[in-house]
């Protein structure tokens, strides 16, 4: 029992990193009707970011400073590359956003440098233990930073003039934009947001870890996450990224028992569950159903 | 063209015929009373320090800027630079300098990408001084054999004791877990071993080594095949945390290695790790896995790191001049000695054709590594088996050594790798 325990909350740990990292890729999609592939890039710049300040300042400090720092880049992004394509098909500007992807990790990749890096969080990889439960400290702070950012986000969206202005662009451009809302607004903040996001999902994914290149994969995991949570939905994003995250921690724990299936096999359980959703529910589970006319 | 007149244009055919012949063209000529075909040219190396002298190409496919080995690839290749300089310095290898900065290449780790530069860099190279990566270097080897293109790895493979356009060094990473358990086994007597490795040559060589090893040992065996990727460890982790093996064989890049031994540890798991030399980087000691890295990790390598004192360690220190210690630089320097035997016996032989490199190459009964290896190690001529290097040193992770670790055992032969016959690559055998 203590196992499953301590595999749900490895889950929740690792899914947390998830969920974040997805709540990114649905806040643009619900402001942009486009699906940014540029998020792992974000990523890595942010905790790359983290492990540069965290030699000058206390850790506290730098992850706040990178998210802000990625915010601006992923902002200024959107600018250049993102915006003068508004009115393309979404399929192009999706397509742009893997060139960003591609081009800002080179330049990421340049600034990890040969030696993997460390973001030099404080929980590293020590354990809390309450009544025989050990669960890591970085788990742990994972899931609360989470569920403090989501509340934020929450709170956001529903109570302020821009959180406003952000749902009503989502729900359609053309009447927000006769209503006075500054459309280009929201396509940046919507932007600035998700960066800040991957920035701290990047700084939680290399707690107890390190930082190279290949650390960007991770964000891969997002888009099953996406697709299970439903494109345009916030609380799928947090739900389905939690999902994964134990679904993963679980079949890692007890693939021994099917050991027919690899060594590995939890590596490829989110595609998995991808691959069935999008079988069975292909709008996910809290996600938009699209009604086509005929 | 009218401008020049005839002879001008007589004499702009005549050399760029002489080019044609020297750079990549497959017609033999001669240069004085050495034969060259391939990458030899008579005109000096880009930057020569003798301009009298000619070129000899060497090629190098490396793993330089985004694939997993890259921490190492990249002072391999630097000492490379540094060694083949210093060759030059000293007066080359007969009438040639050697230049091995024109044609460098990287490959990402991915043997399509190695596959594709290599075919680019052929026709201008008469063999390669590096070719990083067993699998990538797989994805080479039939035409290397079939072009007659001696080549360096840059990788400890015992598939490359039976090739011979491969001049390997020192032990293979079989050899080299072999001598991890003779060593384990005489220190702490564990009754079983799990080997965590990645897939293809790399690790199933070194898990087969292994599991020769522990049979002949009587310690229980089993191997989990993991991924590249610090996030992909969870099924291995989980793995040695359910069968609590004594000893693990970590075969993988140093942040995977470094995310099951953090975690293994932080989650309970009580055995050692041993790491082939691959698994290790400086950098690990700054990361949250370093206490666990420094109480239950060592290291198996193939030779002696940066600090020893060795003349060819010294040469190595001296040529780099102010770098950071990393024994990347050590393996790029000891793996160069051997295609500086094999060009100077194909000078020697008045032959420097790849066939005639080739021939000198398998000719070898002995290569002078300065120190760095034992006296009779690079004995190509003596075929796979008796050919084989089976020295290995044991390190530790040790924050006051200057590559991050510090020697436990120098360089030994254990009674399992001494005993075994080498008679097919070890990765068969897993």
């Amino acid at each position: 029992m203590a196992e499953l325990i301590e595999a749900v909350l490895r889950g929740l740990g690792t899914g947390s990193v998830y969920a974040l990292l997805a709540l990114g890729f649905v806040i643009i999609y619900k402001a942009t009707r486009v699906i940014s592939f540029a998020q792992p890039a974000f990523m890595l710049a942010g905790v790359t970011m983290v492990t540069y300040l965290v030699l000058e300042v206390s850790f506290w400090v730098a992850v706040p400073v990178a998210a802000l720092l990625t915010g601006l880049l992923a902002l200024g992004v959107e600018r250049l590359a993102v915006r003068p394509m508004v009115g393309r098909p979404a399929f192009v500007v999706a397509i742009i956003t893997l060139g960003v992807d591609v081009a800002v990790r080179v330049v990421v990749n340049a600034f990890i440098g040969l030696d993997v890096r460390n973001v030099l969080d404080p929980w590293g990889l020590r354990t809390v233990g309450i009544g025989g439960i050990d669960m890591q400290q970085r788990h742990l702070a994972a899931f609360l930073t989470t569920a403090a950012l989501v509340a934020a986000l929450f709170a956001f969206f529903r109570f302020t003039r821009m959180g406003l202005a952000m749902r009503a662009a989502a729900y359609d451009q053309e009447a927000a934009l006769a209503q006075g809302v500054s459309v280009g607004t929201v396509f940046a903040l919507s932007w600035g947001l998700a960066g800040a996001l991957a920035a701290v999902a990047g700084t939680f994914a290399a707690a107890g870890s390190s930082v190279d290149a290949a650390l960007w994969l991770i964000a891969l995991t997002a888009l099953p996450v996406i697709i299970l949570g439903g494109l345009d939905s916030l609380p799928g994003a947090v739900v389905g990224g939690l999902a994964i995250g134990v679904l993963q921690e679980l079949t890692a724990t007890y693939q021994n028992h099917a050991p027919w299936l690899g060594g590995n096999v939890s590596v490829i359980t989110p595609y998995v569950v991808m691959l069935l959703v999008l079988l069975v529910r292909p709008y996910g589970l809290f996600g938009t159903r699209e009604v086509e006319r005929v | 063209m009218n401008k020049m007149g005839p002879l001008g244009a007589a004499a702009l055919l005549l050399v760029s015929g002489a080019l044609a012949a020297c750079r990549g063209g497959e017609s033999e000529t001669s240069e004085g009373e050495i034969k060259t075909d391939v990458g030899v040219t008579a005109e000096p190396c880009p930057g020569a320090t003798d301009q009298s002298k000619g070129c000899i190409y060497l090629g190098i496919i490396s793993d330089l800027t985004e694939g997993p080995f890259r921490a190492l690839a990249v002072p391999i290749t630097d000492a490379q630079k540094a060694f083949w300089k210093r060759v030059n310095e000293d007066g080359g290898i007969g009438g040639y300098e050697v230049d091995v900065t024109k044609y460098v290449r990287d490959n990402k780790y991915n043997p399509q990408t190695h596959n594709q530069v290599y075919q680019e860099i052929k026709p201008n190279v008469l063999g390669l001084a590096q070719t990083l990566g067993s699998p990538t270097t797989a994805a080479i080897i039939n035409d290397l054999k079939s072009n007659s293109v001696v080549a360096a790895p840059a990788s400890w493979t015992s598939a490359w004791a039976f090739e011979d356009v491969i001049i390997e060094s020192g032990a293979n990473y079989c050899v080299e877990s072999m001598n991890a358990l003779d060593y384990a086994k005489e220190v702490y007597n564990p009754k079983s071993v799990m080997a965590v490795h990645l897939a293809g040559d790399y690790g199933e060589d070194a898990a087969a080594g292994a599991k020769l090893a522990a049979q002949s040992l009587g310690m229980t065996f089993s191997a989990v095949k993991t991924d590249s990727g610090a996030d992909k460890q969870a099924g291995a982790i989980q793995a040695i945390l359910t069968a609590k093996p004594d000893l693990v064989i970590v075969t993988t890049g140093p942040a995977d290695a470094a995310a099951i031994i953090g975690q293994t540890v932080a989650r309970g798991y009580a055995g050692r790790f041993i790491g082939t030399s691959p698994t290790w980087n400086p950098a690990l000691l700054q990361s949250a896995a370093a206490p666990a890295l420094l109480a239950r990790y060592e290291q198996s390598a193939p030779w002696n790191a940066w600090a020893t004192d060795s003349a060819g360690h010294k040469a190595m220190r001296e040529a780099l001049g102010s770098v950071t210690p990393n024994d990347g630089y050590t393996s790029g320097w000891v793996w160069s000695y051997s295609m500086k035997a094999a060009l100077s016996k194909a000078v020697e032989n008045g032959d420097l054709t790849r066939a005639g490199l080739l021939a000198a190459a398998k000719s070898l009964t002995s290569v002078d590594y300065e120190g760095m290896l034992p006296s009779g190690a690079g004995n190509y001529a003596a075929g796979p088996n008796e050919g084989a290097v089976r020295v290995t040193a044991i390190y530790k992770a040790d924050r006051a050594a200057a590559t991050g670790v510090g020697q436990v055992r120098d360089l030994f032969t254990g009674p399992t790798a001494k005993a075994y016959t080498l008679d097919g690559p070890c990765y068969e055998k897993l």
